[in-house]
This record gives C-alpha cells, sequence and structure tokens, in this order.
C-alpha cells in the first residue's frame, strides 16, 4: 500500500529514468520515485495499475508492467494513442513525471501455486501480464507448466521481445507467438490468438488462464477456452475502463455497482458474467 | 413557545458571519439562482423557491483545482489545495440536504476525497423550510419533507416577521451564539403538500428491466445536454484535466462530467463499452436507482425535481419510476 497522502489526487513526483522503445507505437518507461522513504516502501502486485502524469498535460492508467521485488524503478509499457501516451513519449531521461498509485487488486498468484498457467496477451494487453510471467519463473518449482500466447497486430507490434528467450527456456515453460499479419522476415506463425488456443488443444485440469487483450480479442478467447472445457472460476481478466481519479468516485468505470478501480482490475469471469452491462 | 428570529436580525446575523467566514448563499447570475459565496447580505435571494443549481456547487463545484504544480530550480513543487476560511452555507432547502447527504456517501467513503471531506468540515448548514411546494418536486418519496431538518446544522421556518429557529448540531448551535434569538409565541405554520410518487420495488424490479426496449425508446428524445446531471445533486461523475497557465503553473482540475456524453466510457484506442443513447441513458437511471442502493445504501435522487424542470425534451424521473413499477408489477403478474 502506499503510505497514507494527505490528498489521493496527489502523484508521488518521480524522474523518467529510461525511455525504451519496444515497438513504433509502444515505450517502455522506467520511472524513480524521487522520495526515498516512499520508493523504499512502495509495494505492489502483478496486475495492479497506476496513474502516470505527463504535468501540464494530465495522467492516465497504466498496468504496472514490472515487479517490486526487482526493486530498479517501475515500468510501464505505454502505447502512444492519445495527448498523455504522446507527452508521456516525448519525455527525456531527467523529465518529472507524477505517479499514483498502486490502485486496483491484483493477480492471485498465490492461490495458482501448483497449477497449470496459461498466459494470453494481446498488443500492449501483455503490459499488466509481464509481471505475472516474471514471477512464475522467478519462483518456477512453486507452479505448474507455463503456457504463454502472445499475439500482436503484425511482428513490428510484439512487446517484450528480447525477453522472450529467457520465458521460453525455463523448464515446463513454452512460448507461442502469433501475427495477424506477417511480413517479409516473419517465419512465424500467422493467426488470431483464438485459433492458436483452438490448435493447441490447451488441456483445462488443474489449470487456469489469465487474460489481456484488445475487448475483442477477450471476447473470442473465451469462446475457445470455454469450447476446451474451461470453467469461468479458471479464468481470469483484467478489464479496461476510462478512469479519472482510482478512488471509485468519478464513476467513469462504474459497471453494476462494481468500480473497475476499485473492485477490479482483475475479474474472474465468472465475476464478470454477473454484471448487467458488457464492459 | 419556539426560538425565533427578526427578519432584521436575520440579516444582521448573516452580516457578523461573513466578517469572519465565507457566506455562500443562493444569489441571482445572469438569471440563474445558485449558490455562490456572497459579498453583501442584500444580494441573497431569501425566497429562492427551489434553486435553479442545486447546493452540491460549494462542496462539488463545476470545476476545482485540486493541487497545482511549478518547477522551481529543476524540481516539482505540489500545492494542494486547501480551504482557507470556515463557511456557512445559508438557505439550502431540506430536498438539497438530503443532496449533500448522498454526496457524502461516495466522497468520504475511504479512499477519503480529502478536499471534499476538509470542506465538510468547515461548513456549517443553515437551512431554509419550504413554504410552497415546487410543481416538480417530490421529496417526501425519500423519506424528506418541507420542514426536515435532517443533515442541517440549523433549520430556519419563516413564520411572519422572522424565523422559527430549529438547531439540531452543536456545530449549528455555535453558529447561532452570535444571533439573536428570542422565544415568542409564534404558531408553527403548516409544511405544504408535497407530491408523492411511490417508490418502492424499485431496487428490485430494476435488474429485470435492463434489457427492456423502454430505454432505446425513451433515448430516442435525449439530445444528450446533460443539463439533468449538471442541476442534480445526488450526481457526481467527474473529469479531470491539466491546464497550463502563465509561467508555467500546472493546475489539475476537476470539473462535472455526465454519464450522457458519449466520450464518457471510451478508452484509449476509441473502444467505448457503452455506445448508445439508450445505454448511456439507462446508466443515469441505473446508477441512481440500483447501483447506489447496492454498494452505498440509499437511492440516487432525493426528488428535488430539478432535472424534471430543465430537460428541454420532457424526460421526467418521475414517470420512468411509475413506468418501471408497472412494467415490474407487470412482470411480477405474468411470472407467478
Amino acid at each position: 500500500m502506499a503510505p497514507v497522502r494527505p490528498n489521493p489526487f496527489i502523484p508521488f513526483t518521480a524522474r523518467l529514468k529510461d525511455s525504451i522503445e519496444l515497438t513504433p507505437d509502444v515505450k517502455l518507461l522506467r520511472v524513480e520515485l524521487e522520495d526515498e522513504t516512499v520508493r523504499n516502501n512502495l509495494s505492489y502486485q502483478p496486475g495492479q495499475f497506476a496513474f502516470v502524469s505527463a504535468f501540464g498535460v494530465g495522467e492516465s492508467p497504466f498496468g504496472i508492467a514490472s515487479v517490486a521485488y526487482q526493486k530498479d524503478g517501475l515500468e510501464f509499457a505505454i502505447r502512444r494513442v492519445g495527448t498523455v501516451t504522446n507527452a508521456l513519449h516525448e519525455l527525456e531521461p531527467g523529465a518529472i513525471v507524477g505517479v499514483r498509485g498502486p490502485f486496483g487488486n491484483y493477480f492471485p498468484l498465490d492461490e495458482y501455486k501448483g497449477k497449470n498457467i496459461v498466459i494470453i496477451g494481446g498488443g500492449i494487453g501483455m503490459a499488466p501480464l509481464r509481471p505475472v510471467i516474471r514471477t512464475i519463473l522467478d519462483n518456477r518449482q512453486q507452479y505448474g507448466q507455463l503456457t504463454t500466447i502472445i499475439g500482436a497486430r503484425s511482428p513490428s507490434d510484439l512487446v517484450f521481445v528480447n525477453e522472450y528467450e529467457s520465458w521460453a527456456k525455463q523448464p515446463d515453460s513454452r512460448l507461442e507467438l502469433t501475427v495477424d499479419r506477417g511480413d517479409a522476415n516473419w517465419k512465424g506463425r500467422v493467426a488470431l490468438i483464438p485459433a492458436v488456443i483452438k490448435e493447441l488443444q490447451l488441456s483445462p485440469d488443474n489449470a487456469v488462464a489469465i487474460i489481456c487483450g484488445p475487448p475483442i480479442m477477450i471476447r473470442f478467447v473465451l469462446v475457445e477456452l470455454k469450447a476446451l472445457g474451461f470453467a469461468p472460476r479458471q479464468i481470469v481478466t483484467t478489464l479496461e475502463a476510462k478512469m479519472k481519479c482510482g478512488l471509485g468516485k468519478c464513476a467513469r468505470c462504474n459497471v453494476g455497482e462494481k468500480y473497475i478501480c476499485q473492485d477490479g482490475p482483475v475479474f474472474r469471469l465468472d465475476q464478470i458474467t454477473t454484471f448487467l452491462e458488457q464492459f | 413557545m419556539v426560538k425565533f428570529i427578526q427578519k432584521t436580525d436575520l440579516l444582521a446575523w448573516l452580516e457578523g458571519i461573513m466578517r469572519e467566514r465565507t457566506l455562500v448563499a443562493p444569489v441571482k447570475e445572469e438569471g440563474v439562482t445558485r449558490f455562490r459565496p456572497v459579498e453583501k447580505v442584500a444580494d441573497i435571494v431569501m425566497d429562492s423557491g427551489s434553486t435553479d443549481l442545486s447546493a452540491k456547487d460549494w462542496f462539488f463545484p463545476p470545476s476545482e483545482v485540486l493541487f497545482t504544480m511549478s518547477k522551481v530550480d529543476g524540481q516539482a513543487v505540489i500545492t494542494p489545495t486547501t480551504m482557507a476560511k470556515e463557511a456557512v452555507l445559508f438557505g439550502l432547502h431540506p430536498c438539497d440536504a438530503q443532496g449533500i447527504a448522498l454526496m457524502d456517501l461516495p466522497f468520504l467513503a475511504e479512499p477519503t476525497d480529502t478536499i471534499y471531506a476538509e470542506k465538510r468540515e468547515k461548513t456549517t448548514l443553515v437551512g431554509l423550510a419550504c413554504r410552497q411546494a415546487c410543481p416538480e418536486c417530490f421529496c417526501t418519496s425519500f423519506g424528506s419533507s418541507p420542514f426536515d431538518s435532517a443533515g442541517l446544522d440549523v433549520l430556519l421556518i419563516e413564520s411572519g416577521e422572522g424565523y422559527i429557529v430549529q438547531s439540531t448540531t452543536p456545530k449549528g448551535q455555535k453558529l447561532l451564539d452570535s444571533a439573536k434569538v428570542t422565544e415568542a409565541n409564534v404558531e408553527m405554520p403548516q409544511p405544504p403538500a408535497v407530491n408523492s410518487v411511490p417508490i418502492e420495488g424499485l431496487v428490485e424490479i430494476a435488474p429485470k428491466l435492463f434489457n427492456d426496449a423502454f430505454w432505446n425508446r425513451l433515448a430516442d428524445r435525449c439530445i444528450h445536454c446533460n443539463m439533468c446531471a449538471d442541476v442534480c445533486p445526488a450526481c457526481y461523475c467527474f473529469d479531470i484535466r491539466d491546464y497550463t497557465g502563465k509561467g508555467g503553473l500546472v493546475e489539475r482540475v476537476r470539473t462535472w462530467e455526465s454519464c450522457q456524453a458519449s466520450g464518457f466510457t471510451r478508452i484509449a484506442g476509441g473502444y467505448t463499452p457503452r455506445p448508445t443513447k439508450g445505454a448511456r441513458l439507462r446508466q443515469r437511471f441505473y446508477h441512481k436507482f440500483l447501483y447506489m442502493p447496492k454498494q452505498l445504501g440509499k437511492i440516487g435522487c432525493t426528488g428535488c425535481g430539478r432535472c424534471v424542470r430543465v430537460c428541454p425534451v420532457n424526460i421526467d424521473i418521475r414517470e420512468i419510476i411509475t413506468t418501471m413499477q408497472k412494467s415490474g408489477a407487470k412482470i411480477g403478474a405474468g411470472s407467478s
């Protein structure tokens, strides 16, 4: 938990340490909180998110792409899609940014110990899944088989490419890549993620599927997982929603009596199916 | 015998309050009655009926600075917004006191909105009982009434040449120390009759009507002007934006937002979970009639009638309540 702040809208000030281009429109921003006490006491879990401020332009929520125990700054994989993300992309190392968080619940990885894990990430949806993969691989013996399926629109849209080798070579771990459209150098699969799930015939026995991606991808992934026999309780996803406060007040992420920022963003499918509205 | 204050003494009391505190009261600005800090007591619209904008404006204004950020020697200096003086919110009616009580539910819930909480703590509420009911109002449906003192620190009931004074809290009592209140033999007037709209079973029936064609039909005439949310004492959705002023001073500003706006739920990449007017209009009423009761324990309406009065296409919350109940009765009859 973040230390108690006098005003929950005030971010921690931070410095941009690195800005690394992952794809033509995605950068990995590594930031370091300025206050040493805050920095040392900051803890967060895979799946939680934080708001990053480009002061003068605004702040937006992003899934935290790093693991807390790494103690080397907070990382955010940010796709350039709007005014705030544009401004964040333009920043040079050393620039002042704001960080407000962590917010929300997280993937209950402790509950998944001993289980086979299927991770399905589409595009920038890999950002909150990266700390899940890292946590599992850093505690490899505590989990069963790890199957990671990563998809993107094109080979150049795949994120965290330079980490794939270390993810794939671990015992009992496999990595399946796919793209919607290949290019001249692409030797791998050209297929949509749902088709890959069908092709792999994943077993639902003692398994849990963790999904993040665009809403349309999630919808069709669910169809395939259900066909393979995955029960709603075995499927967990993280929902994206418009958010302004992260405090359960602005009501932008309100769906039914839930606030995605406070009650989520991580939900099991059996929880989502109780929503009156599709989000 | 009742506690009583003469009209001239009331004005003198308010003058005295203004010397030490911010006095917020109904004023008329460009034809609109609304709650504003006043500079002279003469500006107060004493018999405002129901103000055009609700008393929520003081605690949750149309726009407010959450904090400012400036760079000094390469370092970020963040200055939070704080409230300089204590305040008195004067002249609100019982329905607006109910509205503030509803506003407390989200804003004071953990994690507390400290900006709102500070204003609540440092503001004393002096209400005016309703001597007339508005044609659109139905506060009795939600347990309030024209002379209801719930949520107020002081309630004043007009009678003859002055006001009967009811003080319900220590905060109100303290404020009255400087008022010339006497014991008087004044008759307590009769409260005006208020139309009531039955609301029984609303929360229970709502889930069954979620996919009813009614919402899309109703939305056909909605022009999403957002006026209903602006005048509503219980609507609390907001937006947050940054503005950069002269000298690079950054203000992070909160402004009202409405769930009726098409971009309200639009996320990066363009996906909009609530893309139709029907879905958005339904959200307005479901948030009030189902989600707020389930999450925060109360229906998000005070029966003030303002949305009925301002809607340019006559979308009437009272008719919606009645229609939902009738549809519910039909479903109930059909399934039993």
